[in-house]
């Protein structure tokens, strides 16, 4: 048990000195210092009785670092407890102490509440309590402080490990020597405690011009140690006072305190925390006063300021910030909490696999899905999917899982009607969430926000993740594109949605992949009774989409204009038409029944995409429309090198050509056209669920495969 | 009697792994009903949900137990009306 030695700087103070001196004894305090400098009441007579020789100083060399490093020199104890001779200790203190410093090493101070005396006055009381309740770790434990934390430190009753204080000292200071050292110490490396058991007794009580003055006096001595200058701001004054006092006046009604004498004090605490911000304006500002005014306003009758006029602050303070606005806990989690969970605890268990279970004809499949919207292309896909496994006998469910909590006022019978009416016929039940999650043999996972949840998800036999597309290239170096990253890198069975996309997860992230071909809807696209033109380019110009290439787009069709003046350029995709040097018609976004009308009348579509291959260029070629796509993506890996589809490298001028070359060869026209009717027929949505059943088999048979 | 007690051991094995796939059928079949029923509460519930009623908060708000009590008495003195007009229609 460490050593302890308490020290008492002490200038006629009879009114708590044997109280205090009891108290320490009552602790068990090894050793006590009190120095005094010229006390003309008993208070050496009260330390001589406790057995306790007073160290005598003149008064003129008293300094609160200084005289506190002086006692500090001659203490013999491990810790040191310097306490100011209006602080009593409360029971308990010093073992609290103890207890703190045994934690960690490295505490080299800490400090404890401030605990208003009974005659205390209420503002003060409450200030007290509410500003030492800050300090509180959860549930009122002891908070251990480092770099970033509050610098605070009171030497009303704080405890030092004597190797911090032989490292750290205080600084000679006129004030706030203990706020000096609790920055000074952290900044050594040390860490600070807050120790809530360690409580003192103590309350400056004065009359209102002594309060007054007494802020003066503190916040002169900030402007020293810190460069700390009070802000004055008479509207924000008059505000802050009329809060203080209504909080006052709600404090001592919670205390039971009656109507007359809450009145009495509610008026006194307007006086007291007006005259605080005005003497504490001052304060900080009293180098601009003349020394005789700032000697009659100190408390203490001092005008030994270390700052003289002109002087800002001494060249070791740190610059100040600016006034910190206070934002409290806004929201329960972060949108991120489900990836940091499988970070830090990795994926929920999987259930036991069971022989034959990739076999069974009837699975439960629960879909996790992110928000959508109607017309989302993921989407269709992803519920044509799911209402065709659903015709086929399995059990099948559809969880949304709503990252950034947008969709939360959409309520779940809601969603699944609007799975019925936007996308596909669904008959299985719709959730908001996972509060109801009940189990499943196959969990599918859709889009990078709903891999994280998913694999959270307990009760489950095996997870698979239908891929869209290559999402982490949609973002952005950022959190977004690394945690999109970190989907394909959890063992789940990767359900591609080319085999383009299938190789990109397989080579680049090591995943075991299928891949699926996107169906066609073969009943909306097909060719039409609908006159051809022959001289309309039709392009999907989602601006908004940033992997639609849009910019390079407009360019090929800039140039096209620049050859072919007479070709007339539609645009769609997008309600608001971009701003371009050629002119065009601009339909916006199409029904699907529209654009089916649409593909049968355009001579050639341009649909660019940077990543996997979309929907629209292969429902483009059933209504027989050939179409210009990107080169070297993700086209080649379904139709060929020289299929159906005209591809064309990212470059205007080459996009162009091939659009012209369409629009000019008509027997180059009549093959692509003939060419991709033939090639998209057996491309259905049936065939596309074959291929994802066949999957989810795999994810399945891949669990067995453990047994 | 080796070869006997293997094929013992085979039957139930295959004993073992035909009432696994019964349970496992059991529980696909109680799921499928429970998942219709949810869907069909869902069905049923669409344009409350879709108006965001609650109706069990609804009536729980002061005032929810009278007007419904109110709505029931008037309820009541319809329906006796209703009836006395049939009694009195079919003496004449």
């Amino acid at each position: 048990m460490s050593s302890v030695t308490a020290v008492i700087p002490v200038k006629d103070g009879e009114r708590y000195l044997a109280e205090l001196l009891a108290a320490l004894q009552r602790e068990g305090v090894e050793e006590v210092i009190v120095v005094d400098s010229g006390s003309t009441d008993r208070s050496l007579e009260i330390a001589r009785a406790a057995g306790v020789e007073p160290l005598e100083i003149p008064a003129r060399e008293f300094g609160h670092g200084r005289t506190r490093n002086l006692a500090a020199e001659r203490a013999t104890g491990e810790l040191i407890w310097f306490l100011t001779q209006d602080a009593t200790p409360a029971v308990g203190a010093l073992a609290a102490y103890r207890d703190a410093f045994a934690r960690d090493q490295r505490i080299g101070v800490a400090y404890g509440p401030h605990l208003p005396r009974p005659d205390t006055s209420p503002m003060i009381a409450r200030e007290l309590t509410e500003f030492f309740a800050g300090f509180e770790g959860p549930g009122g434990v002891i908070a251990v402080q480092g770099p970033g934390d509050p610098t605070f430190l009171s030497n009303v009753n704080a405890c030092y490990r004597r190797d911090c204080w032989e490292e750290v000292r205080f600084r000679d200071l006129p004030y706030s020597e203990d706020q000096a050292f609790g920055r000074d110490a952290l900044s050594a490396g040390w860490l600070k405690a807050y120790v809530p058991a360690a409580a003192a007794l103590h309350a400056h009580d004065y009359g209102p011009l002594e309060f007054m003055r007494r802020y003066f006096d503190e916040y002169r001595g900030l402007r020293v140690t810190q460069g700390h200058v009070e802000r004055f701001r008479p509207l924000e004054v008059l505000r802050w006072v009329g809060s203080a006092t209504v909080a006052d006046a709600r404090w001592m009604a919670a205390q039971g305190i009656g109507p007359g004498e809450r009145a009495r004090w509610t008026a006194r605490a307007a006086v007291h925390h007006g005259g605080r911000r005005v003497f504490s304006s001052l304060g900080s500002r009293a180098e601009l006063l003349p020394a005789p005014m700032r000697r009659r306003i100190s408390l203490e009758g001092r005008d030994d300021g270390t700052l003289s006029a002109g002087d800002v602050v001494l060249p070791d303070a740190p610059p100040q910030l600016p006034p910190a606005e206070h934002v409290g806990p806004q929201r329960q989690r972060s949108d991120y909490a489900d990836f940091a969970r499988v970070l830090r605890d990795g994926p929920a268990a999987l259930l036991p696999p069971v022989p034959g279970m990739a076999g069974r004809e009837q699975l439960r499949i629960a879909m996790v899905v992110p928000p959508w919207a109607r017309g989302s292309g993921g989407h269709n896909t992803l519920f044509q999917l799911m209402s065709r496994l659903e015709r086929r006998g399995h059990v099948c469910s559809v969880w949304l899982a709503d990252l950034y909590g947008n969709q939360g006022h959409v309520w779940p019978a809601v969603l699944r009607g609007q799975i019925n009416e936007w996308f596909a016929p669904f008959d299985g039940p719709a959730y908001y969430g996972f509060e109801h999650w009940h189990g499943a043999d196959v969990v599918l996972a859709t889009g990078w926000q709903t891999v994280h949840p998913a694999l959270l998800l307990e009760s489950c036999r095996a997870r698979a993740y239908v891929v869209n597309d290559h999402e982490s290239e949609f973002f952005p170096t950022s959190t977004e594109s690394r945690i999109a990253e970190d989907t394909y890198r959890h063992g789940m069975h990767c359900i591609a949605a080319s085999p383009w996309l299938r190789d990109v997860v397989a080579e680049s992230y090591g995943a075991s992949a299928d891949a699926f071909q996107l169906g066609v809807e073969h009943g909306l696209y097909r060719p039409l009774d609908v006159p051809r033109r022959r001289d309309t380019v039709i392009y999907y110009a989602r601006h908004s989409t940033d992997r639609r290439a849009v910019p390079v787009g407009l360019m090929a069709l800039e140039e096209l204009h620049r050859r072919r003046p007479d070709t007339r350029i539609v645009l769609f995709g997008s309600d608001e038409p971009p701003e371009t040097s050629f002119p065009y018609e601009n339909l916006g976004i199409l029904t699907p029944a529209q654009l089916g009308t649409l593909y049968n009348e355009a001579t050639v579509g341009l649909c660019l995409s940077l990543t996997n291959f979309s929907l629209m260029p292969k429902e483009m070629l059933a209504c027989g429309l050939p179409c210009v796509e990107l080169a070297g993506v993700s086209a080649e890996s379904i139709f060929g090198a020289d299929g159906p589809l005209q591809l064309a490298p990212l470059e205007p001028v080459a996009l162009a050509s091939a659009m012209e070359r369409l629009l000019d060869d008509r027997d180059e026209w009549e093959r692509r056209s003939a060419q991709g009717i033939d090639f998209v027929a057996s491309h259905t949505w049936e065939v596309a669920t074959d291929e994802v059943e066949a999957g989810i088999r795999h994810a399945l048979r891949e669990r067995e495969a453990t047994l | 009697m080796a070869t006997s007690t293997k094929a013992e051991q085979q039957e139930e094995i295959e004993q073992l792994r035909a009432r696994v796939a019964q349970l496992e059928q059991e529980l696909v079949d109680q799921a499928a009903r429970t998942s219709r029923i949810v869907a069909e509460s869902q069905e049923r519930m669409y344009w409350l949900e879709r108006w965001h009623i609650d109706l069990n908060t609804v009536m729980q708000k002061p005032g929810a137990e009278e007007f419904r009590a109110l709505v029931r008495a008037l309820r009541a003195v319809a329906r006796k009306a209703v009836a006395i007009r049939n009694k009195l229609t079919r003496r004449s």
